[in-house]
């Protein structure tokens, strides 16, 4: 493994090129074994909250964690910095970066969050943005952003504004008409919009965001800096920092990237103002630019971030690699959320086109699902007498007619894992799961008519999930 | 998991306490049985008892005594006889002791515990348990099992240092973290206002590097004053220190400005001396510094860590350095005062921001917490040793204090500091024919005996003073910790005397 750390900083196509032979791909069985430490039982279809690490990936990081117990100080002034390198150098080809010194490596985006917005904060205490100044943003940003938010922007006297993503939606055309209108009433009053920031992925309800296009939108109305949240985007679309043209872009590794929980990288295109964006935790390496404060934030354990060489050679050793595996993730999230929307009668969150390895399927409203609070117990629900793990999204009914009709209910995610075995990992379904639902559904809804039509859409979302799986 | 272990936490509203699910019996990772050689050990009888403080007679030497294996609970059954509540634990024995710190690297005498800490193996094997429920389902994890494990943490920390109220302790990861929370509050007290352009905030001349960049990153760039304590070493009395800190308060306080913090190290890092911190605190209350931090990275396991009775606002102390934590975790308490107290925040703002910083710390993003976690199995290891964590110190300071003294006889030095004003950490002169005369020179003499002699250990490069005639300006700071023996010291010894009568200094290190 060692040797071959340093073949890796080309990007994945090169590398595949040159094998020799098609028996090299991972077979079904392996792949199977490099998961066996997921629990038997349950559909794991969440893949979105806390990613999923391969057996090999766990062992890799062990050896570097041992490696620093073993000798902590010869880790530290022999090993560590030369490893954050090389896995930022791995990075930087992935993403398309201009330089290493672009690509810092941190916890996660939440991380990423409070770095961008203190420097933001800070600007506005030292006078340098003035009081009223905005900052746009998507209403369903993560919550954890939006509370970031809150405390730099907010709290030092910047004001926000969040654009409306309109869910369920048909097109791309209608993010962008409420971004431009977002950033019109940023500017009214003579006011500047200091940041926006734009998910690549939004979380829940989950969209691919045309974030090339509103970067440029941006740039054209002269709106400081962009901030790109994309904590789901690398390894389940293609990331060209680049092309996508934003001042930070931030994306978790150990979502979609098979990397322990947990690392993720921030790119801070080269600019006038890169020295001064730092990581709040700040150390011997203060004033060094953010990669190498990042480097070094006190004595920590930073294996999961020297592992991703070891996980370009995972994913090479899949069919067209990461670009495979995102193409395959795709076809089958869009296949089953097909299928379940055809059983259900519902419909999906969004087109094919706009969504990457999650999808967003409506439940038959006949659940009645009338709250966050509703959706958060189902979802419990599902998890503790179903083995099924898929976060729901409750979406407020609109006024808007033409709107889905049956859809005044609920949304869940299907979220596919790997490539091409994605469901034949899934395996599950108690059998008394059934007469749980009868009596579940009994306690809920009290006697109804439509009970009987009720049982019977939950009895079919089991049995549909269940149809997908192979039994072991 | 029984439903008396789930918790309900204050949370958003978007989120449940839910039963946990009924799991199958989790994968209990025993630790591997490694193949491990017993050291042979040449104990002279002058320094029998430093191995013979392990086991349970104290006037035997090396005697093995019989312990349960690391994983089970002490008290286990074991066979024929009752075993009723007054019976004394089993004592770790050698052959254990070995075992837990067998991954260790054998070739190096490692006398350098303050740097980095250490890790039992029995506390690995705990943390990747956690590691790996998270990995088997993670959402189940997040939901159900992990703040309660936190809650139990930051419980067991609060009982081991006197606080009155578990809010009152937080676990970040590192006392550096600390330092910009405290920090931060801090600097917006400027940039609102609160603290006027010029008020100082006061920190000891031997502040870890770190925290010295953070303060002038958090107080300095919003407009605070940095004073800095300069200390005298070597040292030879609390009154010193006291002297100097006095004088540095009344620096801050001219001009009419005021004292708005004080950063006053437990223990300092380099050179290593132990502060009379209790006393320190005193004196700040009685001139009216706003809010006292002391930071004590190397406090919890090494010296005695009381807070009411050292009575500071913040106090910050790593577990992975002294308390046998894997990397890393760290406490850091806040006072609660019936006042308004500062609004304490975690930089990383995530979900729970507004919940108060024990709540924020809980979680900031999805991370590996696992480090957090096994407080209780630190404190089951500290247990398996005579004394439990008391006496593990006091061996670690008797046998720091032996081995600095048996080091300087050998050498012809000195001690940087009487033995009173040191835990587990001292420094020891180094020979002044070794020539080092910058830090330069103590960080390439640091790799040379590590790459040439097997030994790791800091050098402390110590400036002289006009009109010092020959004076000892490298210090090394040598720590002593369960897994120490005699051999390191004497590794040690041994590399420096044959450095000195190859007549090595390190003028002869390449530029």
């Amino acid at each position: 493994m060692d040797s071959d750390r340093g073949e890796n900083g080309d990007s994945s196509h090169n590398h595949v090129s040159k094998k020799p032979k098609l028996s090299a791909f991972i077979s079904e069985e392996e792949i199977r074994q490099e998961f066996s430490h997921h629990q038997r039982g349950i559909a794991r279809i969440n893949n979105g909250s806390f990613g999923s690490c391969p057996a090999s990936i766990i062992a890799a990081q062990k050896e570097w964690q041992l490696r620093f117990l073993q000798q902590p100080d010869d880790f530290y002034f022999n090993h560590l910095r030369k490893g954050l390198l090389e896995s930022r150098t791995v990075v930087k080809g992935l993403i398309n970066a201009d330089s290493v010194d672009e690509v810092s490596l941190i916890d996660n985006a939440t991380t990423a969050a409070a770095i961008v917005l203190q420097q933001i904060g800070r600007a506005f205490a030292q006078g340098k943005f003035q009081k009223g100044d905005v900052v746009v943003m998507l209403h369903c940003a993560f919550q954890s952003v939006k509370k970031s938010i809150q405390a730099y922007v907010t709290g030092a006297g910047g004001s926000v504004i969040e654009v409306q993503l309109p869910f369920p939606l048909t097109s791309k055309e209608e993010i962008v008409s409420e971004f431009r209108k977002g950033l019109e009433k940023g500017k009214s009053d003579g006011r500047h919009v200091r940041l926006a920031i734009i998910d690549h992925i939004t979380s829940m309800p989950c969209v691919v965001v045309p974030v090339e296009e509103l970067v440029k939108i941006c740039r054209q109305e002269g709106v400081d800096q962009v901030f790109v949240d994309a904590a789901h985007a690398i390894g389940s679309v293609p990331v060209d920092v680049k092309e996508i043209g934003a001042d930070f872009y931030v994306s978790n590794l150990h979502k979609w990237f098979f990397c322990p929980p947990s690392v993720a990288f921030l790119y801070c295109r080269k600019s006038p103002l890169s020295s001064e964006v730092h990581h709040p935790v700040v150390s011997h390496e203060f004033g060094n630019g953010l990669a190498i404060e990042s480097s070094w934030i006190g004595t920590r354990d930073y294996s999961s971030q020297l592992v991703v060489p070891s996980v370009l050679e995972f994913v090479n050793r899949f069919e067209g690699g990461i670009e495979g595996i995102m193409m395959r993730n795709h076809e089958i999230v869009v296949k089953m959320g097909e299928m379940l929307a055809k059983s259900w009668g519902t419909n999906l969150g969004a087109p094919p086109e706009m969504c990457a390895s999650m999808i967003m399927v409506g439940l038959p409203s006949r659940l009645f699902i009338s709250s966050e609070e509703d959706a958060m117990r189902l979802r419990s629900y599902l998890r503790q007498h179903h083995g099924i793990e898929v976060p729901l999204h409750y979406q407020a009914p609109s006024d808007v007619e033409g709107g889905p009709k049956d859809k005044d209910g609920l949304f869940i995610t299907v979220l596919t894992i790997i490539a091409s075995l994605g469901m034949q990992l899934i395996n599950l379904l108690s059998s008394d799961g059934v007469a749980k639902c009868f009596l579940w559904n009994k306690e809920l809804v009290g006697s109804r008519e439509e009970q009987f039509s009720m049982e019977q859409c939950l009895f079919s979302l089991l049995m549909l999930l269940r149809a997908c799986m192979v039994s072991k | 998991m029984s439903r008396a272990m789930c918790m309900t936490w204050r949370h958003s509203s978007r989120l449940f306490s839910c039963c946990p699910l009924p799991f199958t019996s989790p994968l209990l990772l025993a630790p591997s049985h490694f193949h491990y050689i017993i050291p042979d050990i040449i104990v002279s009888h002058h320094h029998s008892h430093l191995l013979s403080s392990f086991t349970q007679n104290p006037s035997s030497q090396s005697s093995i005594m019989e312990s349960s294996p690391p994983h089970h609970q002490q008290n286990e059954s074991n066979g024929t006889h009752n075993i009723s509540k007054k019976s004394k634990p089993m004592l770790i024995s050698e052959s254990d002791l070995r075992f837990e710190f067998s991954h260790h690297d054998p070739s190096i005498a490692r006398i350098n515990n303050g740097s980095f800490g250490s890790c039992p193996a029995s506390v690995t094997a705990a943390q990747h348990h956690w590691q790996l429920l998270f990995l088997r389902q993670p959402d189940h994890f997040y939901f159900n099992r992990l703040q309660p494990a936190i809650l139990r943490s930051r419980t067991l920390i609060k009982d081991l240092v006197n606080a009155d109220h578990v809010d009152e302790i937080s676990l970040v990861d590192n006392a550096t973290t600390a330092a910009a929370i405290v920090l931060q509050q801090i600097a917006w007290a400027f940039t609102e206002g609160r603290f006027q352009r010029g008020d100082a905030v006061v920190m000891l001349h031997y502040a870890y590097g770190a925290v010295k960049k953070s303060i002038h990153a958090y107080v300095c760039r919003a407009g605070g004053q940095v004073i800095e304590v300069p200390l005298p070493f070597p040292v030879n009395s609390n009154e010193e220190i006291v002297d100097e800190f006095r004088r540095a308060l009344m620096r801050g306080k001219a001009n009419s400005g005021r004292v708005r913090l004080a950063v006053i190290d437990h223990i300092t890092s380099m050179p290593s001396v132990l502060i009379p911190v209790k006393e320190l605190v005193k004196i700040c209350r009685e001139e009216g510094v706003d809010q006292v931090f002391v930071d004590a990275a190397h406090g919890i396991g090494c010296t005695d860590v009381d807070m009411k009775e050292i009575g500071a606002d913040f106090y910050t102390s790593n577990l992975h350095k002294w308390f046998f934590c894997p990397p890393s975790v760290a406490f850091l308490y806040c006072r609660k005062t019936p006042e308004t107290s500062p609004e304490l925040h975690h930089p990383v703002v995530s979900h729970e921001y507004g919940n108060g910083l024990a709540i924020e710390s809980g979680w900031i993003g999805t991370r590996d917490y696992s480090a957090q976690l096994v407080v209780s199995d630190a404190i089951e290891f500290t247990n398996r040793f005579e004394g439990g964590i008391e006496g593990i110190k006091k061996r670690n300071h008797d046998g720091v204090v032996e081995m600095g003294k048996m080091l300087a006889s050998a050498w012809g030095t000195n001690l940087g500091t009487p033995q009173e004003m040191c835990a587990s950490l001292i420094m020891v002169g180094l020979p002044v024919s070794l020539g080092i005369s910058s830090d330069s020179d103590a960080m390439k003499l640091r790799k040379h005996l590590r790459e040439n002699f097997g030994v790791e250990v800091p050098i402390y490069y110590r400036h002289p003073k006009d009109g010092e005639v020959n004076p000892i300006t490298g210090y090394a700071r040598i720590s002593y910790q369960v897994y120490n023996t005699i051999d390191d010291y004497y590794k040690f010894r041994d590399a420096v005397n044959q450095l000195v009568s190859d007549g090595f200094t390190c003028a002869l290190f390449p530029k």
